[in-house]
């Protein structure tokens, strides 16, 4: 999955695109695993823009509570922004706007 | 040498013994596909086809065949004729008489003969002892003679005496045979001088031990001395040596002795160098050898125009011009007599018209050639088409190698023949030719037993694998089995039950799945639900689900039933030992059966759903928290709500929600909830799930399943019986 990478004012933003689902979720978590990684206290904040993600299922979701949890240890933070309606109708649904912040737009993401 | 261990140098053990190496040895010779094989026959099969001739004769009778074959189906031409016979033959015994004639007929034919000026005459007969017929030698066979009719014939010349004359007179050349195994006459005898060029050529020249030669008034009358030996392989004359060695000796051939003699040239030039004799020379002629100093004869068919009867010379028939600067040969052709030879282009040849032919071949240039680069260029050609097979055989298809093959051999045949007929060169296409076949042969042999054993290890891999997958589908049904039995049974689960109707399903996607659900009383008025979804399918979903479920019922059981705590506790049970990192979504509640008090609480998953009854709509009951794992330390609190009797919840998981059809459309929740808003009228908990459970399927219409499915729902009768 292709990771489009941005740093912007003290902040990593990645963009991922398409479906993260049972087929690609692996790899999407291959490619964050490096950034969560550098999610830890004193460093740049990270930022996932799902702008252009079409859908995410449960096996996505625990990606994300994976990553959230690494960063939360590590005392980082990670946050999600920009969900199209049907994401953020799983994210509303599933609660995991509890595990994670999760914000209404990128430049919300980026000012909070 | 004992084996050791390259680490440490110590020893091996027999075990570690490499007894693999014969069979890595055998597995190389074989592997790749049979070339390592054969390479190593390509090269026996060069080995034998450079070894010296005569040395190994496997190959010699069939390269002897290839070159007959040649003159047989395309015999030379004449072009010139420079060679008369006068044979003494069958009509010539029929008019004079038997054989042998009185010698001194042989001397009138012999100047019959020079009379028509012959440009040489030669003797194919050779007469060791005298003749018996000489006057003198009658005067002793004759008994009864009278005195002075014997002195009288005693004072008579021989018939040797005169034959000798004619042969001085007419500077006749006379004949010797080589002898081989005789101890006799092994002496040089008369015969002209040669000179030697470049190395000594005796060591290479065909050798007899001696030879039989005429008597000695004959042989010293002659005008040349030549030898009538030709080479006799299987029965057939093919060569001829043009100048041989007996005992210490030069002798050349009969035939190029009367070239000599012809052309006045004293003395014979032989070329010699390391590989053998080169050539035979006189004057300006200089004809090529083969190594021994012999010479392939070009046949041409047997020809009757080249002969003229003894008996018609005798008898003044015969024009002597005729004779004019002619090599004229006198030798025997009457059958009886049986100087006949088989030779590539005839069963039987007189003696006499070998030699001929062979005076025909050095005085048109037209002798065949084996010069030494033809065996290298067979040697090459077999390399390289050995090579292509080698590389093609296994790579191409049997139909197409074999192709190959016959374009090959076809090529040799060409290009064998056309030496032939262009060059007069003796190329044998018949070794290379087997060679290839047979290394063609051995190459498709390996292939095809090597295809064998690969479809028979394949097989065997199928089998095995269809063994494995059939073990491990029969473990997987074991293990469905075991989990749909975990779960209770609506129907059966509460048989006398009035106050509640339940409907429960569940359908993994594989063999076993990660939804669940659950319900059971937890005291005579309380009964707990649960239904939830792992974050995972299969095997580790299921066994997720397995643990998830007996966490819930043991904390439900403990905690009579108040959702919060056991979600709470549920949580971090779960999150304790999860390193898999999964989670589960989880919908819990408690329905006072008496009262219709309902408690609920929500860990991320689907929210139920209240039905629609009488005025109020299709109701969505929201609240609650993130999936169980999610996060460890979070405190779910617990919603209430009081159900109406006959109110209807339908509990399901995202199997339905986004159950998917052939054209990747989603079911939705849209759809659910038209489903579910249509179903208040319905009478029974199971009414609305198999309406439900029916709807989603004739959405999917058969599109192969991605996820776990369960539904569950709950539907309060009332207080009692009564209630209803």
């Amino acid at each position: 999955m292709d990771l489009v990478q941005k740093r912007i004012a003290g902040t990593i933003v990645l963009s991922p695109s398409g479906r993260i689902d049972h087929a690609t979720a692996e790899e999407f978590k291959a490619s964050l695993a490096p950034h969560v990684a550098r999610c830890a206290a004193g460093q740049d904040r990270l930022v996932l823009d799902f702008t252009a993600i079409e859908y995410i299922s449960s096996a996505g979701l625990r990606v994300l509570m994976l990553a959230a949890k690494q960063a939360k240890a590590q005392g980082g933070a990670l946050a999600v922004a920009a969900l199209q309606p049907i994401v953020r109708e799983i994210f509303e649904i599933s609660r995991f706007t509890l595990v994670m912040k999760v914000f209404t737009t990128l430049d919300e993401a980026l000012a909070g | 040498m004992a084996w050791r261990s390259p680490s440490d140098g110590a020893p091996l053990s027999d075990a570690e013994r490499p007894h693999w190496s014969e069979r890595r040895w055998l597995r190389a010779l074989r592997g790749a596909r049979g070339r390592p094989l054969g390479f190593v026959l390509l090269a026996l099969l060069l080995l034998l086809l450079l070894v010296p001739e005569g040395w190994l004769s496997l190959l010699g009778p069939l390269r002897l065949a290839t070159f007959d074959a040649y003159q047989y189906q395309a015999p030379r031409a004449r072009r010139s004729a420079p060679a008369l016979i006068v044979a003494i033959d069958d009509a010539s015994l029929r008019h004079h008489g038997q054989w042998p004639w009185p010698r001194t007929w042989l001397a009138a034919l012999v100047a019959r003969v020079a009379e028509g000026q012959p440009a040489a005459i030669a003797l194919d007969i050779v007469m060791p002892e005298p003749d018996r017929l000489s006057p003198g030698r009658l005067a002793d066979l004759i008994t009864g003679l009278a005195p002075d009719a014997s002195a009288g014939l005693r004072r008579l010349p021989s018939n040797d005496a005169v034959l000798a004359h004619a042969i001085r007179s007419h500077r006749v050349i006379v004949p010797m045979a080589g002898l081989d195994g005789e101890s006799q006459g092994a002496v040089a005898g008369r015969r002209a001088p040669v000179r030697v060029f470049g190395t000594d050529p005796l060591p290479f020249l065909r050798r007899f031990d001696g030879a039989l030669r005429n008597l000695d008034e004959i042989d010293a009358a002659g005008g040349g001395h030549g030898l009538l030996s030709v080479d006799i392989e299987r029965g057939v004359v093919r060569r001829a040596p043009l100048m041989a060695a007996i005992g210490p000796s030069l002798v050349p051939a009969l035939a190029i002795e009367m070239l000599r003699v012809a052309a006045g040239v004293p003395a014979f030039a032989v070329r010699a160098g390391p590989g053998g004799v080169e050539s035979v020379g006189i004057g300006d002629l200089l004809v090529p050898t083969e190594a021994d100093g012999s010479v392939w004869i070009h046949y041409s068919p047997h020809d009757p125009s080249r002969f003229v009867s003894a008996a018609d010379v005798l008898a003044g028939r015969v024009p002597l011009q005729q004779f004019e600067r002619k090599l004229v040969l006198v030798g025997v052709t009457a059958v009886g007599l049986s100087d006949h030879q088989a030779t590539p282009v005839a069963d039987r040849m007189p003696g006499v018209e070998i030699h001929a032919q062979l005076l025909e071949d050095i005085f048109d240039g037209s002798l065949l050639a084996r010069p030494r680069w033809v065996g290298r260029t067979e040697a090459a050609l077999l390399a390289a088409g050995g090579l292509l097979l080698i590389l093609a055989v296994p790579r191409f298809s049997a139909r197409r190698s074999a192709g190959l093959l016959v374009a090959l051999i076809v090529a040799l045949i060409a290009l064998g023949s056309l030496l032939y007929s262009k060059a007069g060169i003796l190329f044998d296409w018949s070794a290379p030719a087997l060679s290839v076949a047979i290394l063609y042969t051995a190459m498709l042999m390996v292939t095809l037993v090597e295809g064998e054993s690969q479809r028979r290890a394949l097989r065997l891999e199928i089998a095995r694998q269809r063994e494995a997958a059939a073990r491990l589908a029969g473990e997987l049904e074991a293990a469905r089995r075991i989990q749909l039995g975990s779960l209770p049974r609506a129907a059966e689960a509460f048989p006398n039950e009035a106050r509640f109707d339940l409907y429960a399903f569940l359908d993994p996607a594989r063999e076993v799945g990660g939804d669940l659900y659950d319900f059971f009383l937890v005291d005579a008025d309380h009964l707990f639900f649960l239904i939830g979804d792992v974050s995972g399918k299969g095997l580790p979903g299921s066994l997720f689900m397995t643990v998830s479920k007996a966490l819930c019922k043991g904390a439900a059981l403990r905690q009579g039933g108040r959702v919060a705590p056991v979600l709470v506790e549920a949580n971090a049970e779960l999150s304790r030992d999860n390193a898999e990192g999964l989670f589960v979504t989880v919908l819990a509640g408690t329905l006072n059966v008496s009262t219709g008090e309902l408690e609920y609480c929500n860990a991320g998953h689907e929210p139920p759903h209240l039905l629609p009854r009488r005025e109020r709509p299709l109701r969505s009951l929201d609240g609650g928290g993130p999936p169980l794992c999610a996060l460890d330390d979070f405190e779910y609190a617990a919603t209430s709500l009081r159900l109406a009797p006959g109110d209807t919840l339908c509990l399901v998981t995202d199997g339905v929600t986004e159950a998917m059809n052939d054209s990747g459309k989603l079911y939705g929740r849209t759809r659910l909830a038209t489903v579910l808003s249509r179903l208040g009228d319905a009478t029974s908990a199971s009414q609305v799930g198999e309406a439900l459970r029916s709807d989603v399927e004739s959405f999917v219409a058969g599109a192969e399943r991605a996820d776990d499915m369960a539904i569950l729902v709950l539907r309060w009768i009332g207080p009692s019986a009564s209630g209803r």
